[in-house]
């Protein structure tokens, strides 16, 4: 898991197969690391756009309700994001 | 008779209750577990002349102190109170699924496991083999189907057996891997006597060695000073809690290895995530998609076009209906020049929100939004930005005000300001109505073209603006990658996807009639004069900045329309549509607006197209909207720098104006 969080120092951003192919293992085994990791806190997700990033107060520049920004459960689509705890 | 507890253990969503409820029925008792808010289920149920009570534990990922409901859960455990201890594990996912197994390992209770969602892994086309995975664990094994009713027989004998056998997990090779760990030998070797009941002292190790801050303590009750010291030193924090995980992953691979055999291949899709996420062809491929994803919202706008051009055929009718009834001049010009005029560009503009809102929405349902985030994140990090200003970025397509407030997320003061600096640079959805629009009227089948310059533009503007503001706000700090999962691609639910399309156009329609109404009203107003137009004090005003705003190909109404832009971009058709198609100016100026009731030839004869391309892109990358304004303001708690940001894009605006006007008059 040290390797994981090491290639993730070049500032870039990787897909888990990308992380699987770089590391030569399974998207799997990628997967259950990065769990691990959210566990003992030293990745967290990030929050796409699921907790209504406006706030809701979009109202001023698109309809009622946050809905403008962008469609229902939209963040649902949006896959998920981790980013290391510093 | 006999009686024994069992207890259930496992990740979230492994199957426990599902078993709980089909062992117990509805002889359940639910609470809570002492001073905590998680609940306590217990059940009993009679087999084979034994009455079992059952315990439900609550989900947790493994036997660590990182929540309350794994405190408990391993409480209950190494309480002893259970005779057996049931682990649940997915069996469709088993290498990640089995790390409360390997975790529980060292524990004292008799145990055994229950591969569970039999029938998913099948589906999957996993076969696993129960008996070999039985030998290397040293306890039972069994594959089942929590939900099938019918494979509860096979869980009973193994339940019996196991409260028979009392079986124990064998943890030799396990515990071999974490013999290689600094540390590990000095700290068991401490623990060895007098342990806490119910742990082993290799499970203590290991969660010493894991920084768990509750078994720590726990220690430091019973073991003599001295050997806490040298404990303490020997455990290492993070580093111990990774090294553990591998151990565990590995012993897990163990196990597994030659017991599981995959039959089935992947979804196919995947080539398509090999070119998005490909280092040279990823971007073009997503710049290509946004371009044709709004070429493609022309499709569904152009018919709606259509019924504004039908709006603006009711101009004359009703102009001449009404002047032959008698109605004033003033009456009849608030009909047919401020609303039928403003209908019909309210009209045109919504059928680009509902194209586009309808284009993107479907990209985001399938899935593609995601892909298109990804391939923009790794472009942050050249632009001095985290990751994560990606989806503000997104979410400004739609709203620049939702832009700015989705920066709340990014905890660096100056790489948040420098998100919504950027951020401002996105077209937002009402200007990916407006734009259309007006490169449609003026430019016809010239229009993707327009929208493509924009894009690029776009592009251009964020990278620039990011090399001018980075130097102030953002410091050349470390940066972490971030990790992304790309969701797998769906069919688009069409049902709810049109409610949200159509639910967003009606929105915006009774927003932007409200504003184009009371901006067109107050030009109308404003240029409304029975006499000679030159006698308004708009006209004169207009004359006076003229030469001024020419420079940058702006005529005065076009100028003062770029300013009401800055209110919000619909007020920029409010301006337009009173000050041309009012007709009071240029029925005095040109004698056209008497005969030509169609709005497009009144622009067309009164624009030239340089100076609409000036417009088009002045608009475009002008300040989004007041409430962005305000939203900026709100985020970044600095007047300073939302001054800044509002004048610097005035100014860029004005100045892709003047370009756009230059470049215009050598093409056209
Ligand atoms: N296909 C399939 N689904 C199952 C099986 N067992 C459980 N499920 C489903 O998996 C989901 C989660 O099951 P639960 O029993 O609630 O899981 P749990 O372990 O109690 O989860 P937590 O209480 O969150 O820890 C439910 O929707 C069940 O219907 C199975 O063998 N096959
Ligand atoms: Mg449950």
């Amino acid at each position: 898991m040290n390797e994981l969080l090491g290639l993730l120092n070049d500032g870039n951003s990787r897909t888990i197969e990308q992380l699987a192919a770089e590391l030569h293992t399974s998207p799997e085994d990628i997967s259950r690391q990065l769990e691990y990791l959210e566990n003992i806190g030293m990745i967290r997700k990030v929050s796409t756009t699921e907790k209504k990033s406006c706030g809701g107060k979009c109202g001023g520049c698109s309809g009622a309700e946050c809905r403008g920004c962008m469609p229902k459960n939209a963040s649902a689509n949006m896959g998920k994001v981790w980013e290391v705890v510093r | 008779m006999s009686t024994a507890t069992i207890a259930l253990l496992g990740q979230p969503n492994s199957g426990k209750s599902t078993l709980f409820n089909a062992l117990t029925g509805l002889r359940q008792h639910v609470g809570n577990w002492p001073g905590k808010t998680v609940e306590k289920k217990e059940g009993t149920f009679t087999y084979g002349g034994t009455t079992y009570s059952v315990a439900d534990l609550p989900g947790s990922y493994s036997m660590s102190a990182n929540s309350d409901e794994e405190v408990i859960t391993r409480d209950f455990i190494a309480s002893g109170k259970a005779d057996v201890v049931c682990i649940l594990a997915d069996s469709s996912q088993l290498e990640r699924s089995l790390f409360m197994l390997a975790d529980y390992a060292g524990l004292n209770a008799p145990c055994f496991l229950v591969l569970n969602m039999e029938d998913v892994a099948k589906e999957q086309g996993k076969k696993i083999d129960a008996k070999a995975i039985e030998k290397k664990l040293g306890i039972p094994v069994m594959m089942f189907s929590a939900t099938d009713t019918k494979a509860y027989d096979k869980f009973y004998s193994t339940l019996e057996r196991a409260i028979k056998e009392k079986p124990q997990i064998n943890t030799s090779s396990l515990e071999k891997g974490y013999e290689k760990l600094n540390g590990y030998c000095e700290i068991k070797s401490q623990l060895d006597s007098n342990t806490p009941s119910g742990y082993t002292p290799m499970w203590l190790t290991a969660k010493v060695l894991e920084n768990d801050k509750v078994v720590s303590a726990k220690l430091k009750n019973t073991l003599p000073d001295n050997k806490v010291k040298l404990i303490e030193n020997l455990s290492n924090g993070n580093d111990g809690a990774i090294a553990l995980g591998e151990c565990k992953f590995a012993w897990i691979d163990e196990i597994l290895n030659g017991a599981v055999s995959k039959t089935k291949t992947k979804a196919k899709l995947g080539k398509l995530d090999r070119i998005y996420t490909h280092r040279i062809w990823g971007k073009p491929s997503v710049v290509l998609t946004v371009v044709l994803g709004l070429l493609a919202s022309f499709i569904p706008a152009l018919p709606i076009m259509g019924i504004g051009m039908g709006i603006n055929a009711l101009n004359a009718p009703i102009r001449e209906a009404m002047t032959s009834a008698g109605s004033p001049a003033f009456l009849t010009g608030i009909v047919c020049d401020v609303v039928i005029a403003s209908l019909y560009f309210i009209i045109n503009m919504l059928g680009f929100v509902f194209g586009v809102t309808l284009v993107f929405g479907l990209l985001e349902e399938v899935g593609v939004m995601a892909r298109i985030s990804y391939v923009f994140d790794n472009t942050m990090g050249k632009l001095g930005l985290q990751g994560k200003s990606v989806m503000p970025f997104l979410v400004s397509f739609g709203c620049t005000m939702g832009g700015a407030a989705g920066a709340r997320v990014i905890d660096n003061w100056g790489q948040k300001v420098l998100t919504i600096a950027l951020a401002w640079a996105v077209p937002c959805g009402a200007a990916w109505s407006i734009v259309p629009m007006l490169s449609t009227v003026f430019f016809g089948a010239g229009a993707p073209l327009i929208i493509t310059a924009i894009l690029i533009v776009m592009i251009l503007h964020m990278w620039i603006t990011a090399k001018i503001f980075s130097r102030g706000l953002v410091k050349e700090e470390d940066r972490y990658g971030m990790i992304m999962e790309l969701p797998p691609y769906h069919k688009p639910k069409w049902g709810a996807l049109f409610r949200y399309v159509l639910g967003r156009t009606k929105d915006t329609f009774f927003r932007v009639t409200k504003v184009v109404l009371i901006v067109c009203g107050i030009f109308w107003l404003l240029s409304f004069s029975s006499g000679s137009i030159e006698d308004s004090a708009l006209y004169k005003f207009g004359v006076a900045i003229e030469p001024v705003t020419k420079i940058f190909g702006l005529t005065w109404p076009l100028f003062l329309a770029f300013i009401a832009s800055s209110i919000g971009k619909e007020g920029a058709i409010g301006v337009i549509s009173a000050l041309f198609t009012g007709g009071s100016i240029f029925a005095a100026t040109t004698g056209a607006a008497e005969k030509a009731a169609n709005i497009n030839e009144i622009l067309l004869a009164n624009v030239t197209r340089p100076e609409a391309l000036a417009f088009i892109f002045a608009i475009t990358f002008n300040m989004p909207c007041l409430v962005a304004l305000a939203a900026t303001y709100q985020e970044i708690h600095s007047v300073k720098w939302t001054a800044k940001i509002a004048a610097y894009y005035t100014l860029t605006a004005l100045v892709l104006a003047f370009a756009a006007y230059r470049i215009g008059l050598v093409i056209f």
